[in-house]
């Protein structure tokens, strides 16, 4: 090995230390730059790992905690994140390295005009369709709910627990805004409904109500055993809420439940 | 076998997103206020971190290193991003003041802490003292190289000698002890 090339990849690593533990200067990142493009030149990532270990080793973080404003504020960003994330992935199928998959896409590149096309007609017919069901777009929802969450401090957050009639492996949560009159339900693993045989009902139980007449919060149908939100459609203004219950009720909802399957809870303490 | 968190975020799952946030809150909270100049750019930073925790999921590979590691190793990133960019505005001064209030880092590791962190406070051990007090001043304290040859009177070029040679023997001891069969803690 030249003398050249030693001093170089001497170099090379005094850059990644320097990256690493203080950050480098523009010249030293263009240095860096112009270095990393050359063949064969990769990053250490076993140095980051040691710088990585004892920042960890040096963090007293089980005595740490979050604020919780700031774990609110996270979420918040974590549901926005994620929802583009989603969206990204309807719009981009996931890519693959394989040299195969570029032949495949360039033989279908031909059929775009079409598929476009049919894409266009699938949109307009799930556009009229999602009108007519509260079945659920889940990018857009999953912003909402997000905005919802950020824009609300006061906002109530309540898990789901089981009812007196319990669905295995059902879980998510509630969230509902007083000021906003708005709110959302995830939903993972409650079974998917035939909605001309039963659908699911949200029931509102507030404190200026009666026990026996709770707020209707909407009927509402699962496609998915997957992550579904569902907004809440409360007919009437929701002021103290202190129970969320969902029943399976029979077509269209009911106006009295009787309450005879209520598969999740969300209590408010 | 079950996928780790950062696997399960990658797959969508918001409920991943959330423990991951419970699990690391504490880690990535700790770092960002050691390594910032103020609770509220401390507080800027752990979003922005966990964002990147988001974004960069699907590329972490369990087989290379532990979570905690990839999420420490993604936080460092970002603060140190951020703690040049403040240099750069500001007079570093009040900055690297602040850092030094932080007393030193424990020397003896903690009793729940991963395998890894593990490795690296026996291997810090094995460290000549300039080289380990170099790799404390920037690691834990986030001092900049002009500021600890000030602190340490050592000529800035040695600084940056002993932050290289200290880190490589730190990531050669750290390999070797990985390769080592496991006898329980980590042996020191």
């Amino acid at each position: 090995m030249s003398n050249n090339s030693n001093e170089e990849s001497d170099r090379w690593e005094e850059l990644q230390v320097t990256r690493l533990l203080f950050g480098l200067s523009p010249e030293e990142q263009s240095e860096f730059d112009e270095l990393a493009r050359q063949p064969a030149r990769m990053t250490d990532a076993s140095l980051e790992k040691a710088v990585a270990s004892l920042d960890m080793a040096w963090t007293d973080h089980p005595s740490e905690h979050l604020p919780e404003h700031l774990k609110q504020a996270i979420l918040a960003r974590a549901e926005q994140e994620l929802a583009s994330k989603r969206a990204g992935s309807v719009e981009r199928p996931s890519r693959s390295e394989d040299p195969q998959s570029n032949a495949s896409r360039r033989e279908a590149s031909q059929y775009w005009p079409w598929l476009v096309s049919a894409a266009c007609l699938a949109f307009a017919l799930f556009s009229w369709w999602s009108s007519t069901v509260r079945d659920v777009p889940q990018p857009d929802l999953a912003q909402r709910r997000a905005q919802l969450l950020a824009a609300d401090n006061d906002h109530l957050h309540v898990d789901w627990s089981s009812g007196p009639t319990p669905v295995e492996g059902a879980s998510g949560d509630v969230v509902w805004s007083n000021r906003q009159q708005q709110g959302y339900m995830r939903f993972r693993g409650l079974p998917i409904n035939k909605p001309t045989e039963e659908q699911y009902q949200l029931w509102i139980f507030d404190k200026n109500q009666s026990e026996a007449t709770p707020i209707d919060g909407g009927v509402f149908n699962i496609s998915s055993t997957g992550e579904t939100i569902v907004p809440i459609d409360a007919k009437l203004k929701v002021e103290q809420p202190y129970l969320f219950a969902v029943t399976i009720e029979k077509p269209g909802g009911v106006v009295v439940s009787s309450r005879e399957r209520l598969p999740l809870l969300a209590e408010v303490k | 076998m079950e996928n780790s968190l950062l696997q399960r975020i990658a797959a969508g799952d918001s409920t991943a997103t959330t423990a991951c946030i419970e699990k690391y809150g504490g880690l990535v909270w700790s770092l960002a206020r050691r390594l910032s100049p103020t609770t509220t750019d401390a507080e800027d930073a752990v979003q922005e971190i966990f964002v990147d925790i988001w974004r960069n999921a699907e590329r972490y590979r369990a087989e290379l290193s532990e979570e905690a590691t990839f999420v420490a190793m993604l936080a460092r990133r970002r603060l140190i991003d951020r703690l040049r960019k403040h240099r750069r505005e500001l007079d570093s001064q009040p900055i690297d003041e602040q850092a030094l209030q932080y007393p030193s880092p424990p020397q003896t590791p903690q009793t729940e802490i991963a395998e890894e962190a593990s490795r690296a406070t026996a291997c810090m051990e094995g460290l000549r003292s300039d080289e380990r007090n170099v790799l404390e001043l920037s690691i834990y304290h986030g001092l900049p190289q002009t500021r600890i040859s000030e602190r340490t009177g050592i000529p800035l070029g040695t600084v940056k000698t002993h932050a290289r040679r200290g880190l490589v023997k730190l990531r050669d001891c750290m390999q070797l002890r990985a390769l080592r069969p496991r006898k329980g803690a980590e042996a020191r």
